[in-house]
């Protein structure tokens, strides 16, 4: 049970994560160009990922030997979190950028108005490819997270219902999310997919956790410490 | 086709930011494949060890790099 929450959160986490960028992008185009062909570019994308998730999902977990796929799925998914990780590192750090919808937002609107056609195939295209590519992500993380832990539906529940809220939230709002803590929540999800990805790595190598799934909490303490050390030491000022 | 490619690109994406980093982690579990197999527990913490300290040494060195681009004097 403890387990099936655990792949819940961190799917649910990790695409809202992904559905907030995607959400800025559709909003982008309906409100500069009007709703229908940003939502039917929305609803291909999401219609292209379900196919995604189902078959890839299902040929995932019902034909590689389970040892194999413990390996190779959470060395992708510790790179995966790894690259999270080591961004939000920089950024809490103040060396890169923080992740701005607003700014993401007007760069948006900003390529729409230079298309000088007025052609609904635009709006359409621009929020089929956003979604498209940022729901890439989900996919990955709902089959990652899931598929290697016995936790499938839990993991396409969690993607699931991040998606409906980060719609929800924007069709009430009417604007860019740019009070979700991103960065922040990134941070937090690149802990744990970097955790949940040593230990199914390990797994698929033939090891034996101590204490079983609940060593990813001791695993999400390590990363947390040794990312909040990076973060310490660029900080400190540099002796020239 | 211009979207085929930004997608392909997307997908390397998701994995590769810096491409050395990504080679050190394989590498860090190759070895931990070999070592874990022959002396278990141990083998393990020294896996968690290595691959925590690749991550605050790359992002100390980026961290480093970003800084000096930014004040080049």
């Amino acid at each position: 049970m403890g387990q099936q929450l655990f792949i819940f959160g961190a799917a649910f986490l990790g695409s809202a994560v992904e559905s907030t960028e995607a959400l800025t992008i559709v909003l982008a185009v309906g409100l500069t160009r009007g709703w229908r062909a940003p939502l039917l570019g929305a609803a291909a994308a999401v219609v292209a990922l379900g196919v995604l998730v189902v078959a890839f999902g299902q040929l995932i977990v019902t034909t590689v030997p389970e040892s194999a796929l413990k390996l190779v799925v959470g060395t992708l998914l510790l790179l995966f979190g790894l690259r999270w990780l080591h961004k939000a590192v920089l950024r809490s750090a103040g060396v890169v950028a923080m992740h701005d919808e607003q700014h993401a937002y007007e760069q948006a609107v900003a390529q729409l108005e230079s298309a000088v056609t007025t052609r609904d195939w635009v709006g359409f295209v621009l929020a089929l490819k956003g979604v498209f590519l940022e729901g890439l992500e989900v996919v990955f993380i709902v089959i990652a997270v899931g598929g290697t832990g016995h936790g499938f539906p839990a993991a396409v529940a969690g993607g699931l219902v991040a998606a409906i809220v980060i719609a929800a939230v924007g069709v009430v709002v009417r604007r860019p999310l740019s009070r979700v803590p991103e960065n922040t929540l990134k941070y937090g999800v690149g802990v744990i997919l970097t955790s949940l990805g040593t230990f199914w790595a390990a797994e698929g190598m033939g090891a034996r956790w101590p204490l079983d799934f609940v060593s990813i909490l001791g695993l999400a303490a390590v990363y947390l410490v040794a990312s909040r050390m990076a973060m310490t030491l660029i900080r400190r000022p540099q002796v020239a | 086709m211009r979207f085929l490619s930004a997608a392909a690109r997307q997908i390397i994406g998701l994995f590769v930011g810096d491409w050395l980093q990504s080679i050190v982690v394989v590498l860090i579990l190759a070895a931990g494949w070999f070592a874990v197999s022959r002396f278990g527990l141990p083998a393990l913490v020294i896996l968690v060890v290595l691959l925590a300290g690749q991550l605050v040494w790359f992002a100390y060195a980026e961290g480093l790099k970003q800084s000096r681009r930014r004040s080049p004097s």
